[in-house]
């Protein structure tokens, strides 16, 4: 039987983390690490992510490349393709799509270059992302892929629409492809935050900031941490029966 | 092992049948072992195999044996 705590099946593999210069990515690196896992950290801040890795020079490999770039993730994959072989990194197992941006404009304030923007980031690459990780994971007939996504897409939020769109996409693709690629032993589920203290979200005034908590029935924000803790239980064994879900850490938001 | 008989194998692997099986007029969905999913797997038995990363087109246009052999040859795999 498996327990909670049996995270064992992420030693001597390796999982692709999308975003981890950001908070919320570095807490989810910090705790696939504990579980085992060699993290690949994809971001796009180089500073941040060397200084990461100098956390755990030999179980972190930092990749610099903007995911929204076709052709950088193409041969971000070829790196990690490369690497599949070399015992001191194994095969990759996981995908955490976490990189996102948010754009808060209303309907008539928002530009069509900043929804495609988002579109392209928050959906478009975490599905090609997908796409490249699950022809690695489909020789093994195992796997996990965890998005990131947002209670703001789950819910809807005034004044977020593109971003609501661009993370119910995501959603809708976590949910179809946990169908498609069960049969190849790749497991597909998602995490939606609610309000978690973050970059995305210090511009948020003490004003604002209450208005978000008042809607949230904890009062209080999230932390990277508590996502980070979703993101490792759906990568790990103890959640080996479950896919196609949405994992709420939001302390019930309601946006 | 030559290319030929690597890319047998790969095909034997991720279809699960047999080196008899796999012809050049051999085509994708015309057997139940070649559906969507062993596609999948096979793309990623060429990948590793010939240590390549193919694009999405020409994932689409892999439809037979001899298309593969034709697709791999692009990317300086020769038969």
């Amino acid at each position: 039987m498996t327990s909670l705590s049996d995270t064992s099946c992420l030693t001597g593999h390796s999982v692709l983390v999308t975003g981890a210069s950001g908070a919320i990515g570095q807490a989810i690196v910090k705790r696939l690490l504990a579980d085992g896992a060699v993290v690949f950290a994809a971001g796009r801040n180089e500073t941040t992510l060397q200084k990461l890795s100098e956390t755990d020079p030999a179980r972190i490999v930092p990749l610099v490349y903007d995911i929204a770039d076709e052709q950088a993730v193409k041969a971000a994959f070829r790196t990690i393709q490369s690497k599949q072989s070399d015992p001191a990194v194994g095969s990759l197992i996981g995908l955490v799509n976490n990189a996102g941006v948010m754009d808060e404009a209303s309907l008539m304030l928002s530009s069509l270059d900043a929804v495609k923007h988002q579109l392209n980031v928050n959906f478009l690459a975490a599905y090609q992302h997908m796409q490249l990780a699950a022809r690695l994971m489909a020789r093994l007939k195992q796997g996990a892929i965890v998005n990131v996504v947002s209670q703001v897409g789950e819910q809807g939020s005034a004044g977020m629409s593109a971003y609501a769109a661009s993370k119910a996409a995501l959603t809708g693709a976590t949910k179809a492809l946990a169908k498609e690629l069960a049969s190849t032993g790749i497991r597909v589920n998602a995490v939606a935050p609610g309000f978690i203290d973050t970059s995305l979200t210090e511009h948020y005034d003490d004003k604002a900031k209450e208005a978000v908590l008042s809607r949230t029935a904890f009062n209080r924000a999230g932390t990277p941490e508590q996502v980070a803790d979703a993101v490792g239980f759906l990568m790990s064994s103890a959640s080996s029966y479950t896919s196609g879900h949405v994992f709420p850490v939001d302390g019930i938001f309601h946006p | 092992m030559t290319n030929q008989e690597k890319l047998t194998q790969a095909f034997c692997d991720a279809l699960g049948i047999g080196p008899d099986q796999v012809k050049d007029d051999l085509q994708y969905n015309t057997i139940k072992e070649w559906d969507s999913t062993a596609h999948m797997v096979l793309i990623s038995e060429l990948e590793n195999t010939f240590d390549v990363m193919l694009d999405t087109d020409d994932i689409i246009d892999m439809s037979s044996v001899a298309k593969a052999k034709e697709i791999l040859a692009k990317y300086d795999v020769s038969f």
